[in-house]
């Protein structure tokens, strides 16, 4: 990678890309910007980004139509695309449209930043992002994304549907802290006053079923008052 | 009706004539019989035909009556969803502007300035967030799956307990004989509900009020309620507290969107259940929700 790191912005809201290429340039970042997805794919050619900050809706080729047709090129460039996966449905189609991660607008810029750099750092270039593999675990555990399943050694365990949510968001964010609002609104769909005890219940479930000691933590670890990081190794399992 | 009756009528009278009860008073020529048999029939047959009409008619009318009201519900989420698009940009561009002016700019005072531009805008930004949830609730789809409603409260009350005894407010749980309460939906999505019910009569209501939180069967139905002793809210306001964004005239100073009453309302609806409130002026309010027992 370069010593900074080339981003190609591609929106066609002018106020957004000229506001957005500013902060990112002083946040160390090299920016490149495409109002469509013509002139992205375009872009990607000539300049080889290191990241694509994709919209969705744009005119003449869409944000989801550019990521397919850079993943039918085999190319891997990581993506974090301007929208949201809410429900399972979303979910099941982020699982193969391949792109790194999810922002919806309005979002906080340094909430952008930060995605940024976890994904940077998260990303073996030229190679499929974790988001996009069916089943992802260290071995000992194994999560398969689309029949909803989880082993430890080898053992089925026993998860509610939001339990496993949660693994496979920490799973595919993983060495990220991840907050109690980002979980809730990722993975419930909503964050209203209710708070984090909710995620702390499945956490708590998730942790009895892992084996997991919260002392001394082999996957999840909580960041007191913030949230939580996922430390386990995670790959790709064919 | 009163065709047929009169048709039915005609039928029996000729029946009995002919069954020779009263042929030694009154005899009939055996053809004149015939015709008001026929006339009796005919009589019957256009009485059902206009019956059943009616009955189809009125189906009609509640049908087109739902449809209407299936196509408002639709029109409003459409809105919604425009609004949500519309707003997003802008919003997203002037929150990263600020962001770039708190970076390079120097002054004291303009500082303060973006401090106060950068809270509005969030406060912007949570609201058309806000009602995007709202409107993916309406089509979100949910998890309907059989739960112990007792579970539910339980939790919501181990949720809530600790802040409402800070701030001096009793909250009680009445639940049936003990035993679960078995209802079908989305688990979670309930629990935001009765939260949600539950924060609004906190907020509602004033150190020393009681909060009871009650669940009861009716006929096929599990109700549940949430009561409070605040103040109330004023008859006027009443119907339109389920509105979006739609805040009562002696709420100044409470915090709140304006939305949590449309969400529980979207939850329920979804839940095909259905949800009402009743409140007196200086008494309190009761808020109940009726969904379907499992």
């Amino acid at each position: 990678m370069r010593a900074k790191p080339r981003i190609l912005i591609v929106d066609d809201e002018v106020a957004i890309t000229s506001n957005l290429s500013p902060l990112l340039e002083r946040a160390g970042f090299d920016v490149i910007i495409a109002v469509d997805g013509n002139q992205g794919l375009r872009l990607v050619q000539e300049q080889t980004p290191d990241l694509i900050v994709l919209d969705v809706l744009m005119p003449r080729l869409n944000g989801r139509e550019m990521l397919r047709t850079l993943r039918h090129q085999g190319n891997w460039t990581p993506v974090i695309l301007l929208t949201q996966v809410g429900d399972s449905s979303e979910r099941t189609m982020a699982l193969w449209e391949g792109a790194d991660d999810y922002l919806n607008k309005p979002f906080d810029p340094y909430e952008l930043i930060a995605r940024i750099q976890a994904v940077l750092r998260r990303v073996r270039p030229g190679t499929p992002p974790l988001s996009s593999a069916r089943r992802i675990g260290d071995g000992r555990l194994v999560l398969d994304r689309t029949a909803r399943r989880v082993w430890l050694n080898s053992q089925e365990l026993s998860l509610t549907p939001k339990a496993i949510a949660i693994l496979e968001y920490l799973m595919t964010h993983a060495d990220e802290l991840i907050s109690r609002e980002r979980l809730l609104n990722t993975v419930w769909g909503w964050d209203y006053s209710i708070g984090g005890r909710v995620i702390d219940t499945r956490i708590a479930e998730l942790r009895k079923a892992l084996q997991d000691d919260p002392a001394e933590p082999r996957y999840i670890v909580t960041i007191p008052g913030e949230g939580y990081r996922y430390i386990g190794a995670v790959n790709p399992i064919p | 009706m009163l065709l047929l009756l009169l048709g039915a009528g005609f039928i029996l009278w000729t029946l009995i004539v002919n069954a020779g009860v009263v042929n030694l008073f009154i005899a009939l020529p055996i053809d004149l019989d015939l015709i008001i048999v026929f006339i009796g029939l005919l009589l019957v047959l256009v009485a059902m035909t206009i019956l059943t009409l009616q009955q189809g008619w009125e189906r009609l009318r509640h049908k087109s009556v739902e449809q209407a009201r299936n196509e408002a519900f639709a029109e409003h989420h459409r809105f919604l969803r425009r609004l949500d698009h519309e707003l997003k940009n802008p919003l997203t561009a002037i929150r990263v502007g600020i962001s770039n002016l708190r970076e390079t700019c120097t002054l004291e005072g303009q500082q303060q300035v973006l401090t106060s531009m950068e809270m509005q805008t969030m406060r912007l930004s949570r609201l058309v967030t806000d009602l995007r949830k709202l409107a993916e609730i309406e089509t979100l789809p949910l998890e309907d799956t059989p739960f112990d409603l007792r579970e539910v409260l339980e939790e919501t009350v181990v949720l809530v307990q600790e802040r409402l005894e800070q701030n001096q407010r009793q909250l009680s749980l009445v639940l049936p004989s003990p035993g679960s309460v078995p209802v079908v939906g989305d688990r979670d999505l309930l629990l935001v509900a009765i939260h949600n019910l539950i924060d609004n009569a906190f907020k509602f209501s004033r150190p020393e009020d009681r909060i009871e939180l009650r669940a009861f069967h009716d006929d096929n139905s599990v109700l549940i309620q949430v009561s409070d002793t605040g103040p109330g809210i004023l008859a006027a306001d009443a119907p339109l507290v389920w509105e979006e964004l739609y805040r009562g005239q002696n709420t100044e100073g409470i915090p709140g969107s304006g939305l949590g009453l449309a969400l529980v309302q979207m939850i329920v609806k979804r839940s095909h259940g259905e949800v009402s409130l009743e409140s007196q002026p200086g008494q309190g309010t009761t808020v109940t929700i009726r969904l379907p027992a499992a």
